[in-house]
């Protein structure tokens, strides 16, 4: 039973229920940190670290929690993690951590955490939230890197600082700027929805 | 009574946990503020070091001198010769000025007369990743040694004289906000060291 429910999880974030793609969530930082590898990584790993803790501490607070006070305990909750994320870059990656700037404050208002603990912490033990947790940064983690890999080496010729492309190719502006981040996104859930549609029409 | 009572109860151990971590973490994140001045400093003048923290420590400790105010703040810097004689080999100001999306904060380095940069290195920044944001690019500081300001821009990959600069391509704003800082600070260094009006 266990095991099938952890299996679920994984399943629907990274797939049929993926936070980015289907359900349009975390949008602001999908377009934001993703004209670097580099960025994005740290931008993962942060989000990652946040929902899983948020998730499991919402998860044990969720018996004794006043339902009309929720959503300020889990905002609450969410920030005191992006503050201590925040405070961890600045003192042991202190390079990575002016590179994000704002970004990293901003996790707060990333949806798919508050989306989580309202969608699954408040109703499900401890140990499958934190899991629920991993699985939507992961589900959020393989997109953002997806785009970020397209976008750097078409608008900065390199991958991970590193020039892969020659002088023969021109770097395109537009991918390292916001809009760039538009048209990357839509293609990317136009092809994945389309794969998605027809493995279904091919179930049915 | 309860939700009151529930949500002074974990905002208390929340904020506790933070201000623990952050006590611990404290001098650290200083420590790495004023190491990352102190290198800017430095490669500002010209001087070009290994990135440890030790050797970057010794060398602005031997060679820099802070020139304050009478509030304390840093108005300029001294640097002196690598040789032990008392000769300034350069000057080092910190100056700020308006970018695309926040402000710029750079460190400029000229030679005694104020005449020769001898460096630029950029301490703060928002501007666009890849494209405003290449001014934190080597290629782009490097090009400012041995330049004589007042400094104008030439599109990228253009030859330059001694007076020009490469600018970034689909970044005018940027590279302008940098004509600009470099310019005033010589301006602020002949007024602040050489006293001229």
């Amino acid at each position: 039973m266990q095991g099938y429910k952890v299996k679920k999880i994984f399943s629907e974030d990274l797939g049929r229920n993926n936070p980015v793609f289907i359900q349009v969530l975390g949008i602001c930082s999908t377009l934001a940190v993703t004209n670097l590898l580099k960025n994005t990584v740290v931008m993962c790993a942060g989000l990652v670290f946040v929902t899983a803790l948020s998730n499991v501490t919402i998860s044990i607070l969720r018996n004794y929690m006043p339902s009309r006070i929720r959503m300020m305990v889990e905002t609450l909750i969410i920030a005191s993690y992006v503050i201590i994320v925040d405070i961890m870059l600045k003192a042991f990656l202190p390079d990575v951590s002016r590179q994000l700037g704002p970004y990293v404050g901003l996790i707060i208002t990333n949806c798919i955490i508050m989306g989580r603990a309202e969608a699954f912490a408040l109703s499900n033990p401890p140990g499958l939230s934190f899991l629920d947790g991993i699985a939507s940064g992961i589900g959020y983690s393989y997109v953002l890197l997806a785009i970020a890999f397209i976008r750097e080496i078409m608008g900065s010729g390199s991958i991970w600082g590193y020039p892969l492309l020659g002088d023969w190719w021109t770097n395109w502006s537009i991918m390292v700027m916001a809009p760039g981040a538009f048209f990357t996104l839509a293609i990317f859930i136009w092809i994945v929805k389309g794969v998605l549609d027809r493995k279904e029409i091919a179930a049915s | 009574m309860f939700p009151i009572a529930f949500m002074m109860i974990v905002t208390v151990v929340f904020i506790s946990i933070t201000t623990i971590i952050y006590t611990f973490t404290e001098d650290r994140i200083k420590l790495n503020e004023r190491l990352r001045l102190k290198r800017a400093v430095l490669y500002a003048a010209g001087v070009r070091l290994p990135d440890d923290p030790a050797e970057i420590e010794e060398a602005f400790n031997n060679r820099v001198t802070e020139v304050k105010d009478d509030a304390e703040r840093v108005r300029y810097y001294e640097i002196g010769s690598s040789d032990s004689s008392d000769d300034i080999e350069s000057y080092v100001v910190i100056r700020t000025g308006a970018g695309l999306w926040g402000e710029i904060t750079a460190g400029i380095g000229f030679d005694k007369d104020l005449e020769i940069l001898q460096g630029l290195e950029i301490i703060e920044q928002n501007e666009t990743p890849g494209l405003g944001g290449r001014i934190s690019e080597t290629w782009f500081k490097e090009q400012f040694s041995g330049k004589l300001p007042p400094l104008s821009a030439v599109p990228e990959g253009d030859e330059t004289s001694a007076e020009q600069f490469q600018a970034i391509t689909g970044a005018t704003y940027s590279t302008g906000a940098i004509r600009d800082i470099v310019n005033s600070a010589r301006k602020y260094a002949q007024r602040e060291i050489q006293g001229a009006e």
